[in-house]
């Protein structure tokens, strides 16, 4: 009997990375969301130098342009010490993103570990991660943040930790879920089988599984870290003034609503510019890796 | 062959994908008489389901493409015609019996619930109204039809309630429910066991005489076709390479497509049968003595007391140097948890299991036991990681025995020649290869570390018939090279008769007969491996006529009922 031919699949379709940028292209709101998300960290990054008026970042004053309506000069117009509010948002993004690198930065890793432990070991291990994850899970956000921030006077830091608290508790569960799923293939026991390491199991075997759910998570978690950050300065207990944050500009502009409706709404627009973004890019990544976060 | 109820001509179709286009059908020409039973068959990746969605209609369009050609049914034109027409015709003028008996079924919907919807949503298309106790009763008729006696309690009851071989059963008086006059059925029962497998064929053969049905079947199995089929076509990446009567096809086959097909169907019985013989000194490499493995688990959160499942039952099996050990058995017989063991992966409730003369006990943790004993598992596409290269999966077997760098490199280019790979394949994610070629991927990375016993647990049952045999060809080379002993797991008889020379039968987690596997097939003792045996699907009369006999009776006495609740 003659050898059958066996084809590959390369031979005839695009490999996986092709089709998944192919996927990723065709998608406008994935396209849109990367656009945007690359827009604000430039923004953040070459700050200084895009700013028009750098030094209303500081805390500069004046009072010649206090309540300014945005025009060519002024974007966004000047705010009650006629500082602009163009450049104090660009700014702005600088407190937001490192909020967001700070926060994610640290709840991820913990939280994807603690995630493959449980699923990987389960039993009594399973039991006491999860139930404990159920347990800060049940605590209402808001509160905790609040009761951090109180106790350890409000800051970029202790808001960073406040948030970092509560946040590693949704990877965890993500994490849980997907290898839960994945313990059941068979490539789990022939690892064991080989005489594979638990650690190499863990975090060689199971965890590039993981991967494309995280980013995906990720990516949808930025928008909210900024938005929960913009939340808890809005109330008072982040970014001390005069360092520009974006919730810290809406909660003073307005103060003069409806007169001067733009001290409030432009930075108000910056935080759903970047959560946008950030949102439609996780949405595009989550088509393109067709994944369930 | 006048009254065609089915008549496809010219079918010229494409798919579209990523920019891509590729024609899958070309130029298909089929016909189905009225009352006639016809067959296509193929390889995976033929072309035989797309036809069957096209002549349904449930075909994504885009990415496919109707290029060309007509399909008729009862002489109207079915491409052509309007949707709301074509929809009338669903389950009233074509059925459809869906492959997977599991997988088919919303699990928290009853039977009863399930099957009314099909009926009161035919009535909806065709702008009939029917009482809901005249629905039941026709559900009820029906499901007496597919020889399913206790029609009111399989009404109530959950699909995970009922069998496989009942729920398959269900199914096709699903198809059945709105009187069609052609029944499609996608490989059926070829997801359940052989024994199951025969009971519903035949009822399939009694349908179509009672209800003077036509049928077409679809499927690559031709034990199956045998059985079922008054005509048969034979479909070669898209095109139809040959059609003529069943008894032409398996006597005299013409295209050179189809004498493969036919040779690389492995023979149960005949001339043609290779006996295998174990040549090497009695060693014994596996010994199990009394083994019994229990499963227990809690009955309730605040219970004391445990559901107990034995799942291997005092089993007794020595296995000698060089042996191609096969253990056969239905789903649920155990023969796998008994594979587990032999791996260490499960520890045996009770009994002793010596593997090259030391038992498991303390032994199994060390690296001379990893090196003593590899698995190759049913599924390469499960048992190889999808995020890893070939060469990482490689790597970890020898990395944790203790290789060096270097060493590493040298052995997996060894490996790949040994599994008859090239070099190239080293850097290539699985999803990039084909079923066989991971399946010899998996291969070398069990005898990666240079084992002597190999726990082959379905090695071939995921792929295609034509690379079974290659890759079996392949397991025979190696165990002459590297001196290998095999224990091979399998529900497939017929692989079992060419390519073991000892055989064990199981049956309920206890063996029920083993010994040299031409013995064991021609002169079969217990009731259970004879009624194995029969249900075989063979393709010749002659095979047909040297399977064991087994009276109904003795049939059901070993076989789980697929008729009636427990």
């Amino acid at each position: 009997m003659t050898q059958p031919t066996e084809q590959t699949s390369t031979e005839r379709f695009m490999t996986s990375r092709q089709m998944a940028w192919f996927r990723f292209r065709r998608n406008p709101s994935a396209i849109i969301g990367a656009t945007i998300v690359i827009s604000v960290i430039m923004l953040a990054i070459f700050a200084p130098i895009i700013a028009p008026s750098p030094q209303s970042a500081g805390s500069f004053v004046d009072f010649a342009h206090r309540h300014h309506p945005p025009t060519a000069e002024f974007l966004f117009g000047t705010d009650n010490v006629g500082r602009d509010i163009f450049s104090r948002v660009i700014f702005g993004y600088r407190v937001s993103l490192s909020l967001v690198v700070g926060v994610l930065g640290f709840a991820v890793p913990f939280g994807v570990t603690l995630g493959l432990l449980a699923g990987y070991f389960g039993g009594r291990t399973e039991f006491i991660i999860m139930r404990f994850t159920d347990v800060m899970l049940a605590i209402p956000p808001l509160a905790m943040a609040l009761a951090i921030t109180a106790v350890l006077s409000p800051s970029l830091v202790n808001a960073m930790i406040a948030i970092t608290m509560l946040w590693w508790t949704w990877h965890t569960r993500l994490i849980f879920r997907i290898v839960k799923g994945q313990m059941s293939e068979d490539y789990v026991e022939a690892a064991k089988v080989a005489g594979a390491s638990h650690a190499h199991i863990i975090f060689r075997e199971l965890l590039p599984n993981c991967v494309s759910a995280i980013s995906v998570k990720i990516s949808l978690d930025a928008g909210f870290v900024i938005l929960f950050g913009a939340a808890l300065s809005f109330l008072g207990l982040g970014v001390h003034p005069p360092t520009p944050d974006l919730g810290t500009m809406v909660s003073t502009g307005s103060e003069y609503l409806p007169e001067f409706w733009w001290e409030a709404l432009m930075p108000g627009l910056a935080i759903l510019y970047a959560i946008l973004g950030f949102n439609l890019l996780g949405d595009g990544l989550r088509d393109m890796m067709d994944v369930e976060v | 062959m006048t009254d065609r109820i089915l008549d496809i001509s010219g079918l010229n179709l494409s798919f579209t994908t990523y920019g891509q286009r590729t024609q899958v059908l070309h130029d298909v020409s089929l016909n189905v008489g009225k009352g006639e039973r016809v067959a296509l068959i193929g390889q995976s990746g033929s072309g035989k389901t797309v036809t069957m969605r096209a002549i349904i209609g449930t075909l994504p369009i885009p990415p496919a493409k109707i290029e060309s050609g007509i399909i008729q049914f009862e002489g109207q034109d079915l491409l052509r015609m309007a949707k709301v027409k074509r929809n009338r015709l669903k389950g009233t003028g074509i059925s459809i019996i869906m492959q997977d008996p599991l997988l088919s079924f919303n699990p928290v919907l009853t039977i009863g619930r399930q099957m009314d919807d099909i009926v009161r949503y035919a009535d909806v298309r065709l702008g009939k109204k029917q009482s809901s106790k005249l629905r039941k009763t026709t559900i009820l008729e029906t499901l007496q039809k597919v020889r399913l006696p206790e029609g009111e309690q399989v009404f109530d009851s959950y699909p995970m309630m009922l069998s496989g071989g009942m729920r398959q059963r269900v199914l096709i008086a699903m198809a059945l429910l709105n009187r069609p006059r052609l029944l499609i059925a996608d490989e059926p029962g070829t997801a359940l066991d052989v024994t199951t497998q025969k009971e519903i064929l035949k009822l399939l053969n009694q349908l179509v005489e009672e209800e003077n049905l036509s049928l077409l079947l679809i499927t690559h199995n031709l034990g199956v076709v045998r059985e079922i089929s008054d005509r048969v076509y034979v479909m070669e990446n898209g095109h139809i390479v040959e059609t003529a009567v069943r008894k032409e096809i398996f006597e005299t086959p013409k295209h050179d497509y189809t004498k493969k097909l036919m040779a690389s169907v492995l023979p149960l019985y005949g001339k043609r049968v290779k006996n295998f013989e174990n040549s090497r000194q009695n060693d014994p490499k596996i010994e199990i003595n009394n083994v019994t493995k229990e499963f227990s688990r809690k009955v309730g959160f605040f219970s004391r007391d445990y559901h107990v499942v034995r799942a291997v039952d005092n089993v007794n099996l020595q296995i000698e140097n060089g042996d191609i050990f096969g253990i056969a058995g239905e789903s649920g017989s155990g023969k796998t948890t008994l594979a587990k063991m032999l791996l260490a992966l499960y520890p045996s409730t009770s009994g002793q299991i010596k593997v090259d003369g030391t038992p498991l006990d303390g032994f199994s943790d060390s690296r001379k036991f990893r090196k003593l004993i590899q698995i190759v598992y049913q599924n390469p596409g499960s048992s190889l990681n999808p995020k890893r290269t070939v060469t990482q999966a490689l790597t970890v077997p020898l990395k944790f025995c203790g290789y060096s760098t270097s060493d590493i490199k040298t052995r997996i280019s060894e490996l790949l020649e040994m599994v008859d790979l090239p070099k190239s394949y080293a850097s290539m994610y699985p999803h990039e290869l084909s079923g066989g070629q991971k399946q010899r991927v998996a291969i070398a990375r069990a005898l990666s570390v240079s084992p002597k016993i190999l726990v082959l647990d379905e090695p071939t049952s995921a792929l295609d018939v034509l690379i079974q045999n290659t890759v079996i060809e392949l397991l025979l080379r190696l165990r002459e090279e590297l001196d290998l002993t095999y224990v091979f797991i399998s529900h497939d008889l017929s692989l079992m008769r060419n390519f073991c020379n000892r055989v064990a039968i199981m049956f309920r987690g206890q063996i029920c007969e083993q010994g040299l596997t031409q013995k064991v097939f021609t002169d079969p003792q217990h009731v259970y491996t004879r009624a194995l045996l029969s249900s075989i699907p063979v393709i010749s009369e002659q095979e047909e006529q040297q399977k064991p006999k087994v009276t109904d009776v003795e049939r059901q006495a070993v076989l789980t009922s697929s008729t009636t609740l427990e």
